[in-house]
């Protein structure tokens, strides 16, 4: 016996469109491995993703599936949660999706705290219109818009996850394949909103011009980029600067969820219940 | 769990229809059970090639790193892998030492 | 039938339609002058167990409202010019992933932010195509204060019918109009609903986008055991992203064909004092939609006591344009006015579709209403 993941795959779609190494793959793989663990079924199981590499991740999985436009993953994904909050929702954005032209939906998607499942497959470039900079490139790296080299500063998308109030804020590489997975099973498990940053390769169109030719030495550059968490917390501020932590970064399961909250509204103007007021939420302001 | 059958008696397998060469799983393995072979039909001239099967330790890496569902470990439970040996650790450094690919004259360690 | 009487405002009516239509979903960003629909609206649905969100931006606004329409809800978003702007895009992918929902666009002064209190009907040429690409919107636009009751619960019926968005038009004067509407009562209305079409076969054999040529996509709502994709890309039976030469062809045509292949299910005219029009020499024909319609009327009544044989063509279906009928009446009647609160955005139409270039056109875009006496004193000016 081995894992078979041809039973959630669309087989008529295989193989991927994807370039050779690239670590979305390996990310949806992990997220199949995750979904069957936790047994959730493929009619419960909506997977919304948007426009780049990523945004084919959808048309893999036999899932309920919706390809939506560029950056609005997370707008789809709050509309078909709320009409079914019963239901997993899970998007799967890149790093342009998510944090340039999808940046506003992100940060009031973890605001709300609605309990959906955020992927953001960062490879630190645009790889599917080939090499332009992404709010993620590092300053300095090579893009086919900034041949000087990019001096755009850059984002880190955890921090902006766990500022603007998502419950649950993690990070991954594709290096861990495992310890994605894990983090993945628990992102969804959470009830709230829950970012999982994927720090991906793509050899292609970011390791091209920045001597990261093949899929392995891209991998080591992330490796080389990314530490745990545990370690992370241990160093100087100084050292802190170009690395960035994986693991669980923010874990919030007081604060409560979107669509329960909703329900308060329903109850309110139903008269089960009286009218929300302050009082009902520890944080005031 | 979703699972499928495995062929008998194998320990690690690959379809070659989904394999794209990307060399990441010759590099993921430990043991020196996997290398890349040339193959004039495939894109990049190469195509993925289980070498020493009897060496596998069913560390699964391969098949977790494989980005394209083109690579397969048997069970734990019902395949009696290999332990790593010295051996298999010096054809694994070949193999990386030669661009993913098992020296035509390698001899082995010994 | 049976009516009932309601004192109200056309935004009020409006979300109280869409609620008595079966909507359960409304997202919406506020935008002046359609703002008071999502006011009452967050009132209406909660009550019904419905949801109804504040978004962060207009575009987020459709992309939820897109988002519950595919999971099967009936689903509204209202707002205005600015909006329909940012709103244009993911309109476009609910044409193409055929995803059915009512926009309510209640027309303000434009370009850009423009008069945002003051009336217009500037968004006529935009309604009919608000996004890139080939397709067919379906416009409705409100005449009265009852219209924004009715004409929204038509659009939730046409929605379904022809699984894609569909626009109702209100303006600032019908939207804030505050009076006395007779409406249809709430239990014929639910009695008119006709929801999507469901395929109910087994999974294997479903195909989402397989249908007749002129026919709309048969969408099954998610999580009921029929698991297929959604996607802006040209897609094939399955919903699958494809680039085959046929499929496409065949995909963006029927985009066409499903609308204009039904328009007479589609098209609704008020023809207001025509029946005595024969095509005598000194009759006026007058074209107008929206509130300026009321003035029209106005204006014909005082043409009439004057001596002069108006009569008013009103299209209540906007898009796709009443074009058979106008040439039927325009060959008719020879001195033909559109008064129209932009410039000449649906006079375009009317020439295309009449093949004359002598329509006359009375046009006002200082965000003021047209009064029945400009109207009376342009039939009298140029006729």
């Amino acid at each position: 016996m081995a894992f078979n993941y041809d039973s959630y795959l669309r087989l008529e779609k295989m193989p991927t469109l994807w370039c050779w190494g690239c670590g979305d793959g390996v990310i949806l793989k992990a997220f199949i491995r995750a979904v069957d663990k936790l047994g959730i079924k493929k009619d419960d199981m909506c997977v919304v993703s948007g426009i780049g590499c990523s945004g084919r991740f959808s048309s893999y999985v036999d899932f309920n599936t919706v390809h939506t436009t560029h950056g609005r993953t997370v707008a789809y994904a709050t509309g078909i949660k709320l009409a079914n909050p019963d239901k997993h929702v899970v998007c799967v954005a890149g790093d342009g999706d998510a944090l340039a032209i999808g940046g506003n939906h992100t940060i009031h998607g973890c605001r709300r705290n609605i309990d959906i499942t955020m992927i953001v497959i960062n490879n630190f470039i645009y790889g599917l219109t080939n090499s332009q900079t992404s709010p993620t490139t590092p300053q300095g790296m090579w893009t086919v818009t900034q041949k000087a080299g990019n001096i755009d500063p850059t984002f880190d998308a955890c921090k902006l996850a766990i500022a603007s109030g998502a419950s649950f804020v993690g990070r991954e590489t594709v290096n861990a394949p495992r310890k994605m997975e894990k983090l993945i099973i628990q992102a969804i498990e959470h009830k709230g909103f829950s970012f999982v940053e994927i720090n991906s390769n793509c050899h292609i169109n970011l390791g091209r011009k920045n001597k990261m030719v093949s899929a392995m030495e891209n991998l080591d550059w992330i490796d080389s980029i990314t530490v745990s968490k545990k370690k992370y917390d241990t160093l100087s501020e100084e050292e802190q600067v170009n690395l960035l932590p994986l693991g669980i970064l923010k874990q919030d399961t007081v604060v409560r969820e979107y669509c329960d909250m909703y329900q308060d509204i329903i109850d309110a103007h139903q008269g089960k219940r009286a009218k929300i007021t302050q009082d009902d939420f520890t944080k005031k302001i | 769990m979703s699972k499928m059958v495995a062929p008998t008696n194998t320990s690690v397998w690959v379809d070659t229809q989904r394999c794209k060469a990307c060399d990441i799983c010759v590099d993921a393995c430990p043991a020196g059970v996997l290398s890349m072979q040339q193959e004039a039909t495939s894109t990049l001239g190469a195509m993925i090639s289980v070498i020493t099967p009897e060496a596998c330790i069913g560390c699964n890496e391969c098949e977790l790193s494989c980005p394209d569902f083109a690579i397969f470990v048997a069970d734990r439970k019902e395949f009696k892998f290999a332990k790593l040996t010295d051996e298999s650790k010096a054809r694994q450094e070949a193999i990386i030492n030669n661009k993913f690919r098992l020296p035509t004259d390698y001899k082995g360690s010994n | 039938m049976a009516t009932r009487e309601v004192i109200s405002t056309g935004n009020e009516l409006s979300a109280i339609a869409a609620v008595d239509a079966g909507c359960t979903f409304f997202g919406g960003y506020p935008l002046t002058p359609s703002s008071e629909i999502m006011h009452v609206i967050s009132d209406l649905l909660p009550k019904i167990g419905g949801t109804c969100i504040q978004m962060e931006d207009e575009i987020a606004a459709i992309c939820s409202v897109i988002g519950a329409g595919m999971s099967g809800s009936r689903a509204l978003t209202a707002t205005s010019g600015p909006g329909m702007s940012l709103k244009a895009e993911n309109l476009g992918l609910a044409q193409m992933a055929e995803v059915p929902l009512v926009c309510v666009n209640v027309m303000r002064g434009g370009p850009s932010t423009g008069l945002p209190t003051r009336v217009s009907q500037g968004d006529i040429k935009q309604a009919s195509n608000p996004s890139h690409g080939d397709y067919r919107s379906i416009t409705l636009c409100a005449g009265n204060l009852a219209e924004c009751y009715t004409e929204t619960v038509r659009a939730f019926n046409l929605a379904d019918r022809f699984m894609q968005p569909v626009i109702v038009l209100l303006d600032e004067t019908i939207g804030h109009m505050h009076g006395k509407a007779d409406l249809p009562t709430v239990e014929d209305v639910k009695a008119g609903i006709v929801p999507r079409k469901k395929f109910d076969g087994p999974a294997d054999e479903y195909f989402p986008y397989q249908c007749e040529a002129t026919e709309p996509a048969v969408l099954n709502p998610m999580f009921e055991g029929y698991r297929y994709h959604f996607t802006g890309l040209h897609h094939d039976k399955n919903g699958f992203p494809t680039e085959e030469i046929e499929t496409c062809r065949k995909l963006i045509q029927r985009l066409e064909d499903k609308v204009m292949f039904h328009q007479d299910e589609i098209e609704s005219n008020e023809e207001f004092m025509c029946d005595d029009l024969t095509g005598a020499e000194g009759e006026v024909l007058i074209i107008a939609y929206g509130s300026v319609s009321l003035a029209a009327k106005e204006a014909i009544r005082h043409l009439r006591a004057d001596g002069i044989k108006a009569g008013l063509f009103r299209p209540i279906t906007i898009w796709p344009s009443p074009a058979k009928r106008i040439k039927e009446m325009t060959d008719k009647i020879k001195n033909v006015l559109v008064v129209e609160l932009n410039i000449r955005q649906y006079t375009d139409e009317i020439e295309r579709a009449s093949g004359r270039l002598d329509i006359e056109g009375l046009y006002k875009v200082n965000g003021r209403a047209i009064s029945p006496h400009e109207i009376v004193s342009k039939v009298k000016e140029v006729f």
